[in-house]
Parts: C-alpha cells; structure tokens; sequence
C-alpha cells in the first residue's frame, strides 16, 4: 500500500499502483492515471475500452476477456496495445480502477 | 493456552516441515556452503542492490542457521559458535524476505558455487518451510488456489476459451485467405497437444495467433484443449509439492485423454521446467507423450523445410532474453538463436548470453508477490543495461512471465523497446505458400 500524487490529488494504490478504493474512480481520476500510463489524451477509443472494463468489473467482478475489448469496441488487437502501452491487463485495467487481474500478469 | 506468543502455531508448523521434509540432497547442500561469497557477483539481486542479504550465501544462511540449531549437535549444544539460530517467527519474517524478495530461483549462482551447490534448491526449501508457516505472498498463493479451483490460474471458463478460439480463427482464416485455416480444440488423437499460458487467452492473444499460424503452415495434427489447459505451475513457485502435482497432473491427464504423441509447451519458462523435468518426477512416471517447447517445435519445422522465413519482415533489430527456467535450467538453448538468425534481419546477442544469462527480475513468482515490487524493478535494472547495450528496438523471449516483467523495465527504465514472444516474430517472416488457384 503506498500513495500516488497526480497533478495535486493523492490516491491509495497497491505496490503495482492499481487504485485501492474502486469507489473513488470518476472520468478525472481516469484520466489523471491515464497520465503515468504513457497515454497523453484519452481519445474516444481509450474511453471505449476503459468504459467495458469498468462495467465489467462493475458486473462480474474482474477484467474482461481481450477478445470481448474488440469485439465490443470493433478496435482490432494491435490497436488496443498500442493505446495501452502497458498492455490490457496492467495498463488498461489501471487506469480503468481496477485492482490487479489475477493469474500471470 | 493464553500466555503463548502470538505466531507459536506457525512457528510450529515450520519446525515440524524443517523436520520431515529434509532429503539428502538438501540436507547435504545445507551443510556445504561454507560462505565463500564467490556466489554474490553471479545474482542480478545483489549486483542491483548492493546489499549483503542479496548475497545469495547470505539467503541460503538464513535457513541454513535453523537448519544448524535444530538438526546439528554442535548447534544444539553451542549455537553460538556455529552461528547456530532457533527458528521463531523474526527469523521467519526475515526468512519470506531472502527467500520471496531477494531470489528468483533463477540459479545464476550455482555457475559459481565453490562447492558445488545449487543455492535455488535451498531458497526452494525455505519457501517449503515458509509454506508451513502460511508465509507465502498473497499473490502467489492466490494464483495456486485459483489454478486448483478452476484449472487454470485466471480462472478462465470453458466457454471463454472456446469463444476466444473462435474469434481468432476467423481472423486466422481471414489474414492467410483460407477458410480450411483452423484452430482444432478438444480433439482426440491428434498428434500434439498444444498446451498455453492463461495470460495468452484473456489478455494476449498474439502469440496463440502466431503459433496457430505456424502449425498450419506446417501442416501440423494439432490440437488446444479447452479445459485444463494451464502450462502455469504457481505451486512450483510456493514450493508446495502436492498443489504442484495436482496442477502439472491435470494437463497430463488431460494429455493422455487426448492421446496425443506430444505436449508441446507455448513459450513459458518455468511451464517448461516443470512439464518437461520435474513433473515426472512429482507424478512418479514416465509420460507415454514426448514433451517438447514449441520453441524446439519451430526450429524443427525449420530445419526439415516446413516453414520458410523472410528475415527482411523483420528489419529492426532483434535482442534475445534467455528465460533461466527454459535454458540455464531447461537446456533448450541454441534453437531460438537458429530461429532468430533465420527470422530477423539484425539479430544481436546481449551480453552475457545462453545459460550465462541474467534473469530480467521477475523469476520465482515474484511478479505475483506485490509486496516485492520494488525490489523486483531495482533487481531488473542489470538486465534493463543488458538491453540498452544491444541497441534492439525489439526484444524476444520465449517465456510469457519474462515478457511481463521486460515489459514493466521498458516502462521503468524508458528503454523503447518492443517486447514479443519468438512465435509473434517467426509468423510475422514467414513465407506463406502460394494461394491455390480458385
């Protein structure tokens, strides 16, 4: 557990900095973490898969699969990698509030 | 009773497992290692912090001083002339650090060892005892419980994988043009069984991509399994044998349904280990399959002309990372060269190289132990200079966990790399027969 300070909000992340409370999570804060991601504008396309990981999670619990991303999104594999650098799992999922994914990530 | 120090139970179970687990290999490496400190400049810990407890014969001595108090006489009688300690619950804490912050279980250091031993066999025990005591990370352990509750350990449904194949064979069948282009699941009697990390199908799918690619353009009988189709071994990382039997049994068995000729491991390290060389060992019998990486897999079809590579698909240049598990500890070490040289335009070693190799940070499960971040990130730092020497604007390794974690580096440490897997880069040159005529 450690804080994260961006542009003069502070926020409780876990060691991998993945929010701590789902609750605080709002269009700002995603934004903001959007910031340590390498993404420098969240385009319509970023907000597309950070909204069906959001509601995901919101409904199941945990991050979707990658091929539900593109298929809800009609955004092909390599295009979500490159809006996500970090990749879907770490990248995506931190700055959509979620804890960390389980398993080999 | 009331006035029992918190932790006694713990502490209990520890002893008891530092009792009975103990063989003769163990027992004798714990004996050995008379502190020589040749070890300390082979462990990328240790180079990239600097501090004494990274040595790894400073790891090894954290359990080996248990080991003196409570199994040797001179420890018993004089356990201070021995540097002998009695194990209680500091001595574990500083204990799950050496064993679970400070190691990968990479095994650079037995390279070196004086005499001879291999100090990831010792760290391994540690982890057995810590095991006893309930000290495993979270993160580790969660990932143990997830793969025994639900066979894998994203705890992927059956229906996600067959939903996930489906979707990329129709984008497999429209890349190549050919609808007879499939992605065979659940079928008895192929001749391989090809067998997948978890992170490929919820959240990497490139690489399944590449590999199905790659077996139909060499013609290969192949299948993937939608259930127990984990190569992960988390129970390998937790040093916990019976939930290591457990997990490797499931794919064997799931093998044997199939009857398949071969079991070929996607590229994962530790999967590979496990599968090829202590999983027989665990389950106490040969396997009537071959296992094979799919590494070797590739290289063959190279070899014997059934792929064709165009290493101008790929002009930028290529460095390898030599996953430990794969090669130090796995053997499989010139094949990925052979295939690299074959499918890249500018392929350059890093130094050092094959099973000299550092590991990127990120062995031993440590990328599911959070609390360990930090060092992990600093630890990583000797293979980040590594990368950065070679001047490759791609890196390649064979093992999904060291992608994950050389993806983190290029982060940390800026380097603006690509990081992919062999398969993602062998399917990108090849050489796709001609389209047969409509």
């Amino acid at each position: 557990m450690s804080d994260i300070t961006i542009a003069g909000r502070t926020f409780a992340v876990d060691e991998e900095g993945f929010l701590q409370r789902p609750e605080v999570w709002d269009d700002e804060v995603a934004r903001l973490f959007a910031t340590t991601e390498g993404v420098t504008e969240m385009t319509p396309e970023h907000w597309a898969v950070v909204r069906i990981i959001r509601e995901h999670y919101l409904e199941h619990g945990n991050a979707p699969m990658v091929r539900l991303l593109c298929q809800r999104t009609g955004l092909n594999l390599r295009t979500i990698f490159k809006l996500f650098p970090s990749g879907p799992a770490k990248g995506a999922c931190r700055v959509a509030g979620l804890p960390k994914p389980e398993g080999c990530v | 009773m009331a006035d029992r120090p918190p932790g006694t139970a713990a502490v209990q179970r520890a002893l008891e497992v530092l009792r009975d687990r103990l063989d003769a290999r163990t027992t004798a490496f714990l004996n050995s290692c008379v502190r020589c400190g040749l070890c300390a400049d082979t462990c990328h810990v240790y180079l990239a912090d600097g501090e004494a407890e990274s040595m790894p014969a400073h790891k090894v001595e954290r359990i080996a001083r248990f080991f003196r108090r409570h199994h040797t006489l001179l420890g018993r009688l004089a356990p201070g002339f021995v540097g002998a300690q009695t194990l209680d619950q500091e001595g574990l804490n500083a204990l799950a650090v050496a064993a679970f912050g400070r190691c990968t279980l990479c095994g650079r250091c037995a390279l070196n060892c004086s005499v001879g031993l291999d100090p990831s066999t010792i760290i391994r025990f540690a982890r057995t005892v810590l095991g006893a005591a309930g000290m495993v990370p979270n993160g580790i352990r969660a990932n143990v419980d997830l793969a025994l509750a639900t066979g894998n350990n994203m705890g992927i449904s059956r229906e996600d994988v067959l939903e996930t194949v489906t979707w990329l064979e129709q984008d497999l069948q429209d890349t190549l043009g050919d609808p007879a282009a499939a992605m065979p699941v659940d079928r008895r009697g192929a001749r391989v069984l090809y067998a997948v990390n978890p992170r490929e199908v919820k959240f990497f799918p490139l690489s399944l991509s590449a590999a199905a690619m790659i077996f139909h353009v060499a013609g290969e009988d192949w299948t993937l399994t939608s259930s127990d189709f984990d190569i992960t071994n988390y129970g390998y990382f937790a040093a916990d044998a019976g939930a290591a039997r457990a997990i490797a049994g499931r794919l064997v068995a799931r093998a044997e349904e199939l009857g398949v000729e071969e079991l070929v491991v996607a590229e994962c390290g530790h999967g590979y280990r496990t599968l090829r060389w202590e999983a027989p060992e665990w389950l106490g019998r040969p396997f009537p399959f071959r296992v094979r990486s799919f590494v070797e897999v590739m290289a063959d079809y190279l070899a014997g002309g059934r792929l064709r590579l165009d290493p101008g698909k790929n002009p930028e240049r290529v460095t390898l990372h030599d996953p430990c598990n794969l090669v130090r500890n796995g053997g499989v070490i010139e094949e990925q060269r052979v295939l690299l040289r074959a499918a890249a335009k500018d392929f350059v070693e890093m130094t050092p190289n094959r099973e000299d190799n550092y590991c990127c940070g990120g062995g031993g499960g440590i990328l599911a132990a959070s609390e360990h971040t930090a060092r992990r990130i600093e630890a990583g730092r000797i293979k980040a200079d590594q990368i950065r020497a070679t001047g490759a604007k791609v890196v390649a390794s064979p093992c999904h966990n060291c992608i994950d974690q050389l993806m983190e580096l290029n982060r940390a440490y800026k380097l603006g790399v690509e990081v992919r897997t062999l398969a993602e880069i062998v399917a990108d040159a090849l050489v796709l027969p001609a389209k047969p005529a409509p």
